[in-house]
């Protein structure tokens, strides 16, 4: 589904600083995957250039087979319509705007009109469990409401990625782990492929695979459940 | 999208509000002063048409109102010796009092009562009571807007110094405001009242409408002393005042609103700035930067087209108040044309004022507006 070769990201005069340097990575079709790595390893750095938000120095990204390197801004902006999904620590949702009207959003980027969007917008908000907050105003909410409506959001397109930064990063315990139970039944029942990048160890062990950043390089991968521990050595000392 | 962009400008609402004030303001002033300009025209225009081949005469050098015109009864054998005259009508005046803003309350006429209609034109007609009659004297026929104004009934009497006239008669509406401001009296009693033997004005009919820039030629080389019209020229004179006019008033309010324009600026560029993170957002979930481009330049049009029509309502409200207020002299007039001038100038601004605030939008960095605190 995604794969990465030899990605490279750097800013400044003759690429002074490097945020990521010859990523190899791969993410199959319907699996969870986290990125993991101490601040300032690049986690986000990388997922943005995942969610084709940021374009990388050099290096190939393919997405459901397609390279999406050498495509302009609004080709890019076309793909993350179509097949990208974002969840965020802080949520981003539109404070003046009501539940259901953020989940219809990127509907209405979409093209599609009020009343179609504002249905499929009901179904999802009821999917998450928030059929009862649906003209909530974001500051109603609490935040694990606010991170299942922009979930809901992310979902809206039906996309085929969802990219995750933090998503729980800003919730208690408890909350968090509703989240996360919400993402993984996303991932199994629904067959969405999970990209998160996290700090919480919960979060990655729910996932299929860890990858483990250090200094914008990545450090190892390893397969919590288990089932391809062996592929995971690579790097381990 | 429309829906969308209203629900963004109206997040704040006070602001939102404010700003289309300055444009509303501003339009407003436009489609007022506009339509005083337009009520000139049509007075100008309607009185040209009832005089269309006259020729007026005055003295040399007194202006296109010919004040302090004084002409004397040689002038008038003067110009009745020219070939091709069909008649040569002397009138004069004496000038009501000014209380409003709009020209006397009404102005004395003195003509020959069977030469009326070279003044008041060919198809007048009479309100109430009858013409005056050939060789009367001590009677007067008011023009309507006089009558109005003054609660002036049939057998009052309206006075020029010591001298009484009745009133026989009053005229209907022309729409011009000399004509309907006018009072006629026959033109001896009016000298001997003012004690003169001089006139303001000669009309000079030509037997043929085709001779008759050919006459006001002969007239102007016949006397150092006299200066001839026609309506052609009064016309030609009358439509570069008015367009000056034109000009002048919508310089005036095309200043009010560009500085609403401003407004619209500054409104959509704060917008922005405070949208920054929402904005990485819309984009992160898929919106292109002309999506974004067009979104905030549909906001700020928005702004300016509300302002607008707004703008065209007040100055309507205003043209009409004016109207009111000038007591019926000028007719202030909002055509269609200088309402949809009105309404495109409104949204000319909010193009101008959204596009600096709408590119810097949609040229936003997605990841560093998503990171935005």
């Amino acid at each position: 589904m995604i794969e990465t070769k030899n990605i490279k990201k750097c800013y400044g005069d003759g690429c002074k600083v490097t945020a990521l340097n010859d990523i190899n990575i791969h993410v199959e079709k319907g699996s969870f995957v986290s990125i993991m790595g101490p601040s300032g390893s690049g986690k986000t750095t990388l997922l943005d250039v995942l969610g084709c938000l940021l374009k990388p120095t050099s290096g190939d990204v393919y997405l459901d087979g397609k390279n999406v390197i050498g495509l302009d801004d609004n080709e890019l902006a076309v793909i993350r319509k179509e097949k990208i999904g974002f969840v965020f620590q802080q949520y981003n949702l539109i404070q003046s705007f009501t539940a259901i009207e953020n989940v219809e959003l990127p509907l209405r980027i979409k093209g599609k009109s009020k009343w179609e969007a504002e249905d499929k917008a009901k179904r999802l908000l009821q999917m998450v469990g928030l059929g009862d907050r649906l003209t909530h105003k974001p500051s109603q909410l609490s935040g694990g409401e606010q991170q299942r409506v922009a979930i809901a959001r992310a979902l809206a397109n039906d996309p085929k990625i969802i990219l995750g930064d933090e998503p729980t990063g800003n919730l208690d315990t408890k909350t968090g782990q509703k989240i996360l139970n919400l993402l993984k039944e996303l991932n199994q029942k629904e067959g969405y492929t999970l990209v998160v990048v996290t700090h919480d160890p919960r979060v990655a062990e729910y996932s299929d695979k860890i990858i483990n950043l250090l200094d914008g390089e990545v450090l190892n991968e390893t397969y919590p459940n288990g089932s391809r521990e062996h592929e995971a050595r690579r790097g381990r000392k | 999208m429309l829906d969308l962009a209203l629900k963004n400008i109206m997040r704040n609402r006070t602001r939102t509000i404010l700003t289309t004030l300055g444009i509303l303001i501003g339009i407003g002033a436009i489609i007022a002063l506009g339509s005083i300009a337009e009520g000139i025209n049509v007075s100008i225009q309607s009185s040209l048409q009832l005089t269309a081949s006259k020729i007026s005469v005055q003295q040399a050098g007194a202006g296109i109102f010919g004040m302090g015109s004084e002409l004397t009864n040689d002038d008038v054998e003067l110009l009745k010796s020219l070939s091709g005259i069909k008649d040569v009508v002397p009138i004069d005046v004496s000038i009501g009092p000014m209380t409003g803003f709009a020209g006397p309350d009404y102005i004395f006429v003195g003509i020959e009562p069977d030469k009326m209609s070279y003044f008041a034109g060919e198809n007048f007609k009479m309100y109430q009571g009858r013409n005056l009659d050939e060789g009367e004297s001590g009677v007067a026929v008011v023009g309507k807007t006089v009558a109005d104004k003054f609660n002036t009934q049939i057998g009052d009497s309206w006075s020029v110094k010591d001298e009484d006239f009745e009133v026989v008669g009053i005229m209907d509406t022309t729409g011009v405001s000399d004509i309907d401001s006018a009072i006629l009296v026959p033109l001896q009693d009016l000298q001997t009242a003012l004690n003169k033997d001089t006139y303001y004005s000669i009309y000079v009919i030509p037997d043929d409408v085709k001779d008759t820039e050919k006459i006001v030629a002969e007239i102007n080389d016949a006397s150092d002393n006299l200066q001839a019209l026609s309506s052609a020229d009064l016309a030609r004179q009358a439509s570069e005042i008015v367009d000056q006019i034109r000009f002048f008033t919508f310089g005036i309010g095309a200043i009010a609103a560009f500085v609403g324009g401003l407004g619209v600026m500054n409104t959509m560029i704060m917008a922005v700035m405070e949208r920054r993170k929402e904005i990485g957002v819309m984009k992160a979930i898929g919106a292109t930067n002309s999506m974004i481009l067009r979104q905030i330049l549909t906001e700020s049009a928005m702004i300016s087209v509300i302002g607008g029509v707004g703008g065209i309502l007040l100055g309507i409200g205003a043209a009409i108040g004016l109207g009111a207020f000038s007591g019926g002299q000028i007719q202030p007039y909002v055509t269609p044309v200088l309402a949809t001038e009105g309404l495109a100038f409104a949204m000319f601004l909010g193009v101008i004022g959204g596009l600096y605030p709408a590119r810097q939008a949609a040229n936003l960095d997605p990841v560093e507006a998503l990171r935005y605190e």
